[in-house]
């Protein structure tokens, strides 16, 4: 799988190894075509933690997430190289299958892209394709439970047939993190799952990442650095594709070592 | 002096006016230098006086021009009125024919009736002196424009304004002739099948179940009802269409599928253009492939499973138009398919569905309305499909569901009431105009049905 | 929906290895459904593509024989006898004479044994009926060839062609080779003479319609197509392109601009044949228009046409960047004054695109031509707007209806002519694409 030879880039700043990771990624490049989009990266993701990457726009974070289940397969031009190891297998091994991949990493989108089908369809799809419940019934109980950990159980029970679409866009992306936790997945990654929302919903959906950090593995990348203060307890810096800095939240905002680091929270840059 | 001589002459005429309106306005101002002076270019003076010059005399030109031969004709007849007096409408019209091809030198007037030669002399003569009169008429109105405009030449006279309003109401005309266009079409289809339904009853046409136009033609039973039952053709359409439909949604769809989700770019790049080429066939090959290769290899495979399959049957004309519509049904989807949001796609892969599942349960499940809309414009193209019907299906009006058994469809029907000779008062031509106004009823519902979704649809995802 | 109310507070999800057990479960299912479906779509693909190759591989396979045709060399006896015997010279006796004659003698000449009328029939029957206007044409020529004998290639009978072709095999019954055995051996000892020799078929391309397939030609449909096309161009590009412009450029939203487009996009689906009854009761029944006259047949393609056309121009349009309207418009020009400097020419490669499309389209549109009697035998090659002709999709429905099966080959020729001409105008407009289009 190493057969870009790594370009000297800026060593990371701060601990990228932590004991025991659910992801372990050594060396990993991403090229769009000619573009190196992610350079030499070096990142542990651990258990039941919340790891907010953030970096000014352009600079890979989405790239790099959506390696992590493989989703760069979908665009033909984009080509991953470097060992990223889920539980210490690698997910570019041959014998991985990116289909289950995706059922162990799930992933939530910047826009809330709710399914053309009703609100229980949307939940239920997940389960339904990886044959999760065995009766109807079933699938009644994981649709449930995920709307409920997802907090709209309350507002969507009794429409639960209505299409998925009709709900506002705070909703809907509860409604992806729904169908995203309905299959029960180890490590979710969301893509800045809060910018097309205003405050009351980015506070709600603040307190589910909370919430979920107790069964789950989270990664999300924000552009806002108060929402990673919030939620995260650490949090990687990423700059023209390289990872600039790794470290615990609280350090990072109150004492950043790496210049650019520094440059970008500070506001003079970006 | 002929037309077209006329309309030389009037060319002539704008060019002089085009200078004069631009000689004028320089000299108003006093010269190249006052130019400066004018509210437009002199060259906006130039074009507007060319149009008050040859605009209005074209437009009489126009008008002289349909006029003429129905009223020339008129003066000709009453130059030999004892010969016309007694004539049936179809003699009258035989006559008219021969007095136009011998005016027009078509065929030698030693071979027609002596009151047809005098009043194709008459004609003759008539037309000379109408086309003198048109020519002075024209240069009159020309040179009245001409001159009405010079004189209204001056430094502050907005001449690019109106030039430019006219040139708008031009523009305006000319997108106007589609809506002229379809009220055309409607004006004279439903004039020419009113008078069918006077002739035959509008409910034995629709639901009358024996047809045989060829019957009433003869001279006994002219006007004779019965024999115009149109359910056999409705019948026979639907069934040829939905065998079309049966070859082309499915492997329009799955090849739209296949090309926009699975094939790389070579494949594609490849592959696209040459399954565009089946839409630009036309429609006569498909009919001549249908009638000459399919026809006879459905038959005689017939004949090997003990099948008995008709030369002309419903099932080679339906698998031939399936074929031709084929491409329309997947660059339709294709359209549709592109147009449903990468983020959709992205959803479901991150949720860890294969690619089919993706297909099928996202992507085709949000593209539906828009697929649906194509596929009703495909109907509509089936249903209006005339050639490969006229030279693969049959004549024969069987009310039937057998695809294997010759069935007639509506089109091939107003092909073969109209195609040789007719007269327009045989309930035999009309019929053909009232299967005609079912015909473009039909398909305008549906077009405007699937118009009207696809519309939508695409506005939704923009 | 009850259920999921009660129980769920107390379901509890799965370890990660039950789920993950539950999902490689499932995973050779699914991915055998993914094979499947994946193949699917691969054959759906590849029918399509085999339709393509067997449509074209057999109207070639039937027609391309139609370029090459038998003809015979014969040694003419201009005989003044029979040509001008009166030696006048005067344009209607030769007009009048007995060609005919001539073609039998020049056969006879060689096989002197042939005897009798049935005989005589049969061995005559060998040459083309046009070999006489052959000879004809070239007395007319040149009288001076009077009195002369002369070598002159004239064509074979469609029934002698079919069978040197080998389209049917000599040793097929005489019935239905439709050459006796007797008209064979004559045949061979021409063939042996080196008297027959396959030769360009240029009476395919110069002649009208005929009763004899030998004889029949696509030149006729040519130029009836050509004058139709004509007329259709004249028409409808300027207009299409105006009322693109309008709606592109001028048209305020209003009803009637929504009006006029609904109808456009209709008018684009409307079957062909309506627009057939619309020249037929209008142009033809109401303003007394010519039947069979490429003029009424331009103006028909013509209103088919202009949706296409008008569609496509407005695209062109569509394609020109605002930027460069806002630039026009700011230094004070008129609105007409833009888009007749600015937007126009950078529109044209796109609406030429258009046209050329629009008029294959046209190209290939028989339905509505049939109505407005534009599908007569007609032998005569039309000289202008007004004469009856015929377009070439309409000379092949002619002629795929006729019994003789030579003209199954007559038939695939013109449809090779025909698919030639409209692959040539796709391609320039794929050129004229390609070398034009602009991506702003
Ligand atoms: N599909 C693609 N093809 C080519 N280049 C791409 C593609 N996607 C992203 N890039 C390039 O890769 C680089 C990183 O993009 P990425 O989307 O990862 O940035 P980001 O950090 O997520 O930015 P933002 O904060 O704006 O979302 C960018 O320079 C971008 O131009
Ligand atoms: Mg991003």
């Amino acid at each position: 799988m190493n057969d870009s030879i790594p370009q000297a880039g800026p060593e990371t700043v701060g601990n990228v190894r932590v004991p025991e990771p659910v992801f372990s990624c050594t060396d990993v490049n991403v090229h769009y075509g000619d573009k190196h989009a992610i350079k030499n990266v070096n990142i542990d993701i651990a258990r039941q933690e919340v790891l907010a990457m953030i970096g000014p726009s352009g600079c890979g974070k989405s790239t790099f997430l959506r390696c992590l289940n493989r989703m760069n397969d979908t665009i033909p031009s984009a080509r991953v190289t470097g060992r990223i190891a889920l539980d210490g297998n690698d997910i570019h091994d041959k014998r991985q299958d990116v289909v289950q991949l995706r059922a162990r990493v799930g992933m939530v989108f910047q826009k809330p892209n709710p399914f053309p089908k009703s609100i229980y369809e949307n939940v239920a799809y997940g389960p339904r394709i990886h044959g999760l419940a065995a009766d109807r019934a079933e699938l009644d109980d994981i649709v449930g439970s995920s709307l409920r950990r997802a907090g709209l159980w309350d507002e969507v029970k009794d429409r639960l047939n209505q299409p998925g679409t009709s709900l506002s866009g705070g909703q809907q992306q509860r409604l992806c993190i729904a169908r995203t936790i309905a299959v029960n997945p180890e490590v979710i990654l969301m893509d800045e799952p809060c910018s097309a929302l205003d405050p009351i919903a980015t506070a709600k959906i603040e307190d589910l990442i909370d919430e979920l950090r107790e069964s789950y593995a989270i990664c999300i990348v924000t552009h806002s650095m108060q929402q990673a203060a919030r939620v995260s307890q650490r949090t990687a810096y990423f700059h023209l594709g390289d990872l600039v800095e790794v470290g615990e939240t609280n350090k990072i905002f109150t004492n950043p070592r790496a210049k650019l680091t520094e440059d970008y929270i500070t506001g003079r840059f970006g | 002096m002929n037309p077209s001589l006329v309309i030389l002459l009037l060319l002539a005429l704008v060019v002089v006016a085009f200078q004069v309106g631009k000689a004028r306005s320089i000299e108003i101002v006093g010269g190249a230098r006052g130019v400066r002076d004018l509210h437009s270019l002199p060259g906006h003076y130039g074009l507007l006086t060319a149009m008050w010059c040859g605009l209005p005399a074209l437009a009489v030109f126009c008008i002289w021009m349909l006029a003429q031969d129905a009223i020339i004709t008129h003066f000709a007849l009453s130059s030999i009125p004892s010969a016309v007096a007694h004539l049936s409408p179809a003699e009258r019209s035989l006559l008219l024919n021969d007095l136009h091809n011998i005016v027009n030198g078509r065929i030698d007037p030693a071979t027609v009736a002596e009151s047809t030669r005098i009043a194709a002399a008459s004609y003759q003569s008539l037309r000379e002196t109408a086309h003198l009169a048109l020519a002075v008429l024209i240069a009159v109105i020309a040179l009245l424009g001409l001159l009405y405009v010079r004189r209204r030449i001056r430094a502050d006279l907005r001449a690019r304004n109106s030039y430019e309003q006219v040139v708008e109401w031009a523009l305006f005309a000319c997108s106007g002739i589609a809506v002229l266009t379809t009220i055309g079409i409607v004006l004279s289809i439903v004039f020419e099948a009113v008078r069918f339904f006077q002739l035959i009853p509008i409910t034995d046409f629709l639901f009358g179940l024996h047809w045989s136009p060829q019957m009433a033609i003869r001279a006994d039973q002219v006007g004779s009802s019965g024999a115009f039952g149109a359910v056999p053709l409705f019948t026979g359409t639907l069934l040829i269409s939905a065998i079309a439909m049966v070859v082309a949604a499915p492997i329009g769809l799955l090849s739209a599928i296949y090309l926009a989700e699975y094939a790389d770019r070579r494949a594609r790049s490849v592959i696209k253009p040459l399954l565009e080429v089946l839409a630009g066939v036309p429609t006569v090959v498909y009919g001549f492939f249908a009638a000459l290769t399919v026809g006879p290899i459905l038959r005689s495979v017939g004949e090997t499973i003990g099948l008995n399959v008709a030369s002309e049957s419903a099932l080679a004309a339906g698998l031939i138009m399936g074929v031709m519509i084929i491409p329309f049904v997947s660059s339709l989807a294709d359209d549709m398919i592109t147009a449903v949001p990468q983020s959709l796609r992205d959803g479901a892969y991150a949720l860890g569905a294969t690619r089919s599942e993706t297909i099928k349960q996202v992507v085709l499940r949000a593209a539906l309305p828009g697929i649906v809309g194509g596929l009703l414009l495909a109907v509509s193209r089936a249903i209006g499909e005339t050639m490969i019907v006229v030279m693969a299906a049959g004549l024969a009006a069987n009310l039937t569901a057998n695809p294997f058994e010759a069935v007639t469809t509506v089109t091939v029907q107003i092909v073969t009431l109209l195609v040789g000779d007719q007269e327009f008062d045989s309930p035999k031509t009309l019929a053909a105009f009232a299967l005609g106004l079912v015909l473009f009823l039909v398909t305008l519902v549906l077009n405007v049905i699937a118009l009207y979704v696809v519309r939508k649809y695409r506005e939704q995802y923009e | 929906m009850s259920n999921t109310s009660n129980g769920a507070s107390a379901y509890q999800p799965p370890p990660a290895d039950v789920t993950r057990a539950k999902v490689s479960a499932g995973l050779a299912r699914r991915y055998r459904a993914e094979a499947r479906f994946r193949a699917l779509g691969l054959s759906a693909t590849l029918l399509g593509i085999l339709f393509v190759i067997f449509l074209f591989g057999s109207v070639i396979w039937r027609g391309y024989s139609i370029f090459g045709q038998h003809q015979v060399r014969l040694d003419v006896f201009f005989d003044p006898e029979v040509i001008d015997p009166s030696g006048t010279h005067s344009r209607e006796a030769l007009l009048a004479a007995d060609y005919q004659a001539l073609v039998r003698a020049a056969l006879k000449s060689r096989f002197t044994e042939v005897e009798g009328r049935r005989q005589v029939r049969d061995l005559t029957a060998l040459v083309s009926t046009g070999a006489a206007a052959d000879v004809q044409d070239a007395v007319l020529a040149d009288p001076s060839l009077i009195g002369q004998r002369r070598s002159m290639w004239v064509l074979t009978s469609s029934n002698v062609d079919w069978l040197l072709k080998g389209k049917v095999a000599r040793s097929a019954p005489e019935n239905e080779r439709r050459i006796s055995d007797e008209q064979l051996g004559w045949l061979d000892a021409l063939i042996k003479d080196g008297r027959i020799e396959q030769r360009f078929n240029w009476t395919f391309f110069r002649h009208g319609d005929s009763r004899d397939p030998e004889l029949a030609g696509v030149g006729g449909a040519l130029a009836g197509s050509l004058l139709t096309l004509f007329v259709t161009l004249l028409l409808s590009f300027p207009v299409g392109v105006a009322a693109a412009i309008y709606l592109e450029e001028f048209a305020r939203q209003n009803r009637i601009t929504d009006l006029i487009e609904v109808n456009i996009n209709n008018l684009a689906a409307v079957p062909s044949i309506v627009f057939g009854l619309l020249g037929l009761s209008m142009f033809i029944g109401f303003f007394g228009m010519p039947r069979s006259a490429p003029l009424v047949g331009g103006v028909v393609l013509t209103l088919l046409t202009l949706p296409t056309i008008i569609i496509a121009s407005r695209a062109a349009l569509k394609a020109v960047p605002p930027s460069i309207r806002e630039a026009a418009l700011g230094m004070g020009a008129s609105r007409v004054q833009t888009v007749a400097h600015h937007v126009l020419p950078l529109a044209m490669p796109g609406m030429l695109t258009g046209a050329i499309i629009g008029m294959a389209r046209a190209l290939g549109e028989s339905a509505p031509l049939l109505m407005i009697g534009m599908v007569a035998f007609i032998v005569d090659i039309p000289q202008g707007l007004t004469d009856p002709s015929t377009v070439l999709p309409v000379q092949v429905f002619l002629w795929s209806d006729s019994p003789e099966r030579a003209f199954v080959e007559r038939t695939s020729g013109a449809i090779i002519v025909l698919l030639l001409f409209l692959i040539l105008m796709n391609a320039t407009a794929v050129v004229l694409r390609n070398r034009f289009e602009k991506r702003w």
